[in-house]
Order: C-alpha cells, then sequence, then structure tokens
C-alpha cells in the first residue's frame, strides 16, 4: 500500500463527492443552520432554559456554539458522520462499480484506505464548519460579551472563546468512532440506507440508555457518552474524567470497526 | 521467434459454498494472441476473469499477469492490464469524460496526460459527441463503448473482454471487433469470451472451452477445426426415406432424422457434394440444404453438451471428450 495511492484514491472521492447534491446541502446547512439559530434567539422573547448555557444564549454568543453543541451531540454528529462514511462502500455496490474502480491500478488496501480517510475527513470538515459558523453566528448576532461557566465563574471573551474551540474539539474522536461504526456498516450491508440509518438508530439507543437505570460501566462504554464530556471544559476548575474515558472508547470504536471492516473488504468475493 | 506469455493461469480453483465454480483451469494467452474463451452459461467464464483480474479470490492455483504474479486477492491489476468484466458500471451522476478523468487518476495518470488519454479513448470508441452527457442517460451500448474506453485508457498490454459485444448493434460489435483485432495486431493480448462462436472462429487465433467449471479444450483455432467433427447441415427432399437410405450406405456421411423433418446430416463438404449428386441420379429432388453448424460450433456442442443431442449427427459425447483432452495435453 502505497501513500501516493491512498492519496489518488481521496482525491477521486472528493470529486465524487462534490458532484453530490447530499453534500452541498449538508455543508449549506451547516453554514446556515446556526446562523439561522442564532437569528431566532435574538428575535424571540424566550429561550431554550432546559438546555446546558441555553440561559445565557442571549447574553453572550459563546452560549451559542455551546447550545448548538449540546444539541448536534443528540442528532446532527450522527448524521454528519454517517452521511458518507454509511455510503462510501455501499455506493459502489449500489451503481455496481466495485470491478471498475478495483480493476484500476490501485490495491484493495490503497482503495480502503482512501475511502475511510475521505469518510473521516468529510465528517470533520462538517464538524468544523458547523464549529466555526455557529462561533461566527454567536458573535456576529448575540456579540462577544464574556461567558458564565458552568461553575458560574464569569469568562473573559478570549477565556470563553478558548473553552468554546476546546469544547469542539472533543467532539473530533467521538465522530471519528461513529464514522467507523458507519463504514463498518456501509461495508458489511453493502446498503447506504442501512449504513447511514443504522448509525443514527444506534446513536438514538444509546442515548436512551442515558435514562435507564443500568450498570454505569456499559453507559460509559457507548460512544454517545463521549459527545458530553466537554461539560468538564466549562466547569471550574475544570474536569478531565469523562474526555479522557470518552476519548478512550471512541478510540477503541474507531480502531475495531476499521480493522473488522478491512478484513472484510479484503476478504470480499465481488462475484456479480 | 519465442511468443512472449502475457498471461500464465495455472491451476484455478474456487468453489462458492459447495459450488465448485472453476476446477484447475489452466489458461494461457501469448502478447499478440486473441484467445477466445467459449462455454455456456455458466460454465465459469465470467467467474475467471473476476479471478483473474483479482475480483475474486481463488482458492488454489497461480495467475502470473505480464510477468507478475498476483496475491490471491487484494493486489492492484498491473499497469499494462484492463478489464472488462459483463456490463461496465459507471458513476450515474457524472459525465462519461468525468468517469474516465476519475478512472485515470486512479490509475496514477497526471491531469495533463489524462486529458489527453481520455480525449483519445472517447474518440476510438466514438463516444466525443456524448462524452459530457451524465452517464445515467446512455444506453446499454454506449455504456459498453464506455467500459471500453475506460480499458483503453490503460494502454492494455493484456485485454480481458467478457462479451464486449453483446448489448451492442451490429455497427458497434464490429467496431468491438475490429478494436480488438487492432489491439492483438500491435501487441496485446487479448482475451476475448463471448457466446457467439461464429464471432470468435473468425476473430480469434486460439480459444478455450471451458464448461461445469473445467477446461474441455484448448488450443489454436485452426487446429482444433481439423480436429473437430464435420459440419452439421439440415436436408429436405422429396423422399427422405430413400435419401436416408442412401446416405446410411454411402461413406463418409452419418445420418439421423432431424427433429424439424427431413434428416441431419455430418460430413465433408466433397462428400457431402458426391452425396447430393448422387441423390440427384437417383431421382430423390434435393428441397433444401442448409448449414446448422460450422465445425468448431459442432465441436462445441459436442464438448459442451450434458448427454447425447437427439438431432446431433455427431459422434457420440465422452469420446469427443477424450479427444478434447488430447488435444488439451498436446496443446
Amino acid at each position: 500500500m502505497s501513500v501516493r495511492g491512498c492519496v489518488a484514491v481521496v482525491g477521486v472521492e472528493y470529486s465524487k463527492l462534490a458532484a453530490q447534491l447530499k453534500a452541498r446541502v449538508a455543508l449549506a446547512a451547516c453554514v446556515v443552520g446556526p446562523f439561522a439559530f442564532a437569528a431566532a434567539m435574538k428575535a424571540q422573547s424566550s429561550v431554550p432554559e432546559d438546555t446546558l448555557f441555553g440561559r445565557s444564549v442571549k447574553e453572550s454568543g459563546f452560549a451559542v456554539p455551546l447550545v448548538v453543541l449540546g444539541f448536534a451531540a443528540l442528532w446532527v454528529f450522527p448524521v454528519l458522520a454517517s452521511l458518507v462514511g454509511g455510503d462510501v462502500f455501499s455506493a459502489e455496490d449500489r451503481y455496481g462499480t466495485w470491478k471498475t474502480v478495483l480493476t484500476r491500478s490501485r490495491s484493495r488496501s490503497e482503495v480502503f484506505a482512501g475511502k475511510v480517510v475521505t469518510a473521516l475527513g468529510f465528517s470533520l470538515l462538517l464538524v468544523s464548519v458547523l464549529a466555526l459558523s455557529s462561533v461566527a453566528a454567536g458573535v456576529l448576532l448575540i456579540g462577544s460579551q464574556p461567558l458564565i461557566s458552568l461553575s458560574g465563574v464569569l469568562l473573559a471573551p478570549p477565556h470563553a472563546l478558548t473553552r468554546v474551540v476546546l469544547a469542539w474539539t472533543t467532539v473530533v474522536l467521538p465522530t471519528c468512532g461513529l464514522t467507523a461504526v458507519a463504514v463498518l456498516l456501509s461495508i458489511a450491508t453493502r446498503s447506504s440506507v442501512a449504513g447511514v440509518g443504522l448509525p443514527l438508530i444506534a446513536s438514538l439507543l444509546m442515548q436512551l440508555y442515558a435514562f435507564v437505570d443500568g450498570p454505569e460501566v456499559i453507559r460509559q462504554a457507548l460512544i454517545t457518552s463521549a459527545f458530553g464530556a466537554w461539560h468538564g471544559l466549562l466547569a471550574e476548575p475544570p474536569y478531565y474524567g469523562p474526555l479522557v474515558r470518552g476519548s478512550m472508547v471512541s478510540g477503541v470504536y474507531l480502531a475495531i470497526c476499521v480493522l473488522i471492516a478491512y478484513r472484510s473488504l479484503r476478504q470480499r468475493d465481488f462475484a456479480g | 521467434m519465442m511468443e512472449r506469455i502475457a498471461l500464465e493461469a495455472i491451476g484455478i480453483s474456487k468453489a462458492f459454498g459447495s459450488r465448485d465454480a472453476l476446477r484447475t483451469v489452466d489458461l494461457v494467452a501469448c502478447q499478440g494472441e486473441l484467445h477466445g474463451l467459449l462455454g455456456p452459461n455458466g460454465a465459469g467464464k465470467t467467474t475467471l476473469m473476476r479471478v483473474l483480474l483479482g475480483l475474486v479470490r481463488r482458492d488454489a492455483g497461480t495467475v502470473t499477469l505480464l510477468d507478475r504474479t498476483l496475491d490471491p486477492a487484494g493486489d492492484a491489476v498491473p499497469d499494462g492490464v484492463a478489464g472488462l468484466v459483463e456490463v461496465p458500471a459507471f458513476y450515474p451522476y457524472l459525465s462519461g469524460r468525468k468517469n474516465l478523468a476519475l478512472l485515470a487518476r486512479l490509475d496514477d495518470a497526471r491531469r495533463s496526460v489524462s486529458r489527453g488519454r481520455v480525449d483519445s479513448a472517447l474518440e476510438q470508441t466514438g463516444l466525443t459527441a456524448q462524452a459530457d452527457m451524465a452517464v445515467a442517460g446512455y444506453s446499454a451500448g454506449m455504456r459498453q463503448r464506455l467500459g471500453l474506453a475506460a480499458a483503453l485508457l490503460r494502454s492494455p498490454r493484456l485485454l480481458f473482454l467478457d462479451e464486449p459485444t453483446s448489448s451492442l448493434d451490429p455497427a458497434g460489435a464490429r467496431d468491438v471487433r475490429a478494436l480488438a483485432r487492432r489491439l492483438a495486431d500491435d501487441g496485446a493480448a487479448v482475451v476475448f469470451s463471448s457466446h457467439d462462436m461464429v464471432e470468435v472462429e473468425e476473430l480469434c487465433t486460439a480459444v478455450t472451452i471451458i464448461n461445469h467449471g473445467r477446461v474441455v479444450v484448448s488450443g489454436a483455432v485452426d487446429d482444433l477445426r481439423m480436429r473437430a467433427p464435420a459440419a452439421a447441415h439440415a436436408l429436405h427432399t422429396s423422399d427422405d426415406a430413400a435419401a436416408y437410405s442412401l446416405a446410411s450406405r454411402w461413406p463418409g456421411v452419418t445420418a439421423a432424422w432431424g427433429s424439424e423433418g427431413g434428416l441431419a446430416l455430418s460430413a465433408d463438404i466433397d462428400v457431402l457434394d458426391a452425396y447430393v449428386i448422387a441423390l440427384g441420379r437417383a431421382g430423390v429432388a434435393v428441397r433444401g440444404l442448409e448449414r446448422r453448424a460450422r465445425s468448431l460450433e459442432s465441436l462445441f456442442f459436442e464438448l459442451t453438451a450434458d448427454g447425447s443431442r437427439g438431432d446431433s449427427p455427431a459422434t457420440g459425447s465422452s469420446e469427443g471428450a477424450e479427444d478434447a483432452h488430447d488435444l488439451e495435453a498436446a496443446s
């Protein structure tokens, strides 16, 4: 497997994505969504009080990206993670193009690596765009006032911005983990519906588990728990236990799913 | 002059579950050779092509393409090897030109080089006018041409064509045959799978016939033609009983009652001529004499028939199979 070969596959995959409506719609939604939310918050009198930082959303623009982050953990990140990851392999089955791709000068390993890098990269691109758009929407539409932390301490704007950036950074690994789950399902089921839909359903079930009085060790092993690990960064003093655990869990999901997916693709017969 | 081997597949076996799709298949093709791959539906032709191109993992055997021995699965297809397996498939939301450009990038071609190659491939396959149309709007024939264009991008020295004329109109099929012949004339080895025996007999210099996943015969077309049973003819006369009686006594003529009336005859053409003249002298009018199968076609039927054909004037299949194995061993 050569780096050059993987880069060639990544280039081809991004060219295909650029021509797909879903990719453009997802990017546009990540840009527009936070602005629409901030504009709505500014216009209306009520605020989402039952959400973390919801009360502060009209008082500090830095609360907007944190509210978006909290909401995105429920639905948006699973969607962003599976949008490309759940389709990048199964689309070749849908179009019957495996025989076209695998009879060129790229090995299965290079094709696999290129596609996984594309899926991870596009998921992170969407998350980054959503983060930047959320910060921009908050600062531009609400303002850059100091932010009250979860412990009630007032954070100066530069400090608040740093915490917001760090909070968004914590979802990188869980997003990669969920993308890897989608990749595995895309390969295993050869169906884009399953590849995109099953990670969403699995995320929903994992989040529902939070309301069940089950063993704590199971809750901590669920990848959706990692999406809430940023809370510790907005406390005074910050605590990092959930963040470390969440990162480790996400890393395990990522490694296991990618390994199984790789073995599955290597051993597959493209017989028709 | 020693012919350089482009494809050497030895002892290829593949099973899907309990079903043996290929059983110790050997296939060798030299550069400049148009090698036909014949067999009835389900014989294993497409599976063999997929194994050779690395799409299907082989259970046993070795595959060497252009002097490179391939791993059972996962190796990239060597440069200079291209394949068109069954109906070609492309990304329907992209144009034909864009599809080819992406495939050229997978082949490592620089953009400036690939643009020229893509244009040339489109021109050679007659797709220039439709190149910027989304593939979703292509007909089956246009997709087949695009598949050929994708293969040409790799400047093939070994080309696998799996029934490449199946969805083409007669003019398109003629163009494909001409293209295959030109590539072979330029030194490429072309493995050409087809159901159409006339097409293979006219086009190819060597042929391998497979049935039930086994090679039943392989060799140069001229050699096989010499070993093949005589061509089969259907004869209709004014008095079929008298014609049958004369045929049964005529040396070199094998006669049987035809399934659609008349007689089914098998004989060399000179013997047949003499027999027909004799019929006229005997007062039996010939109302119709029609060739039913060419010599290679007769051999194919003989070797791939699961049992004796009721209307076949050919000799028994087991004897033919033994003959075929002799040929294979000789080749």
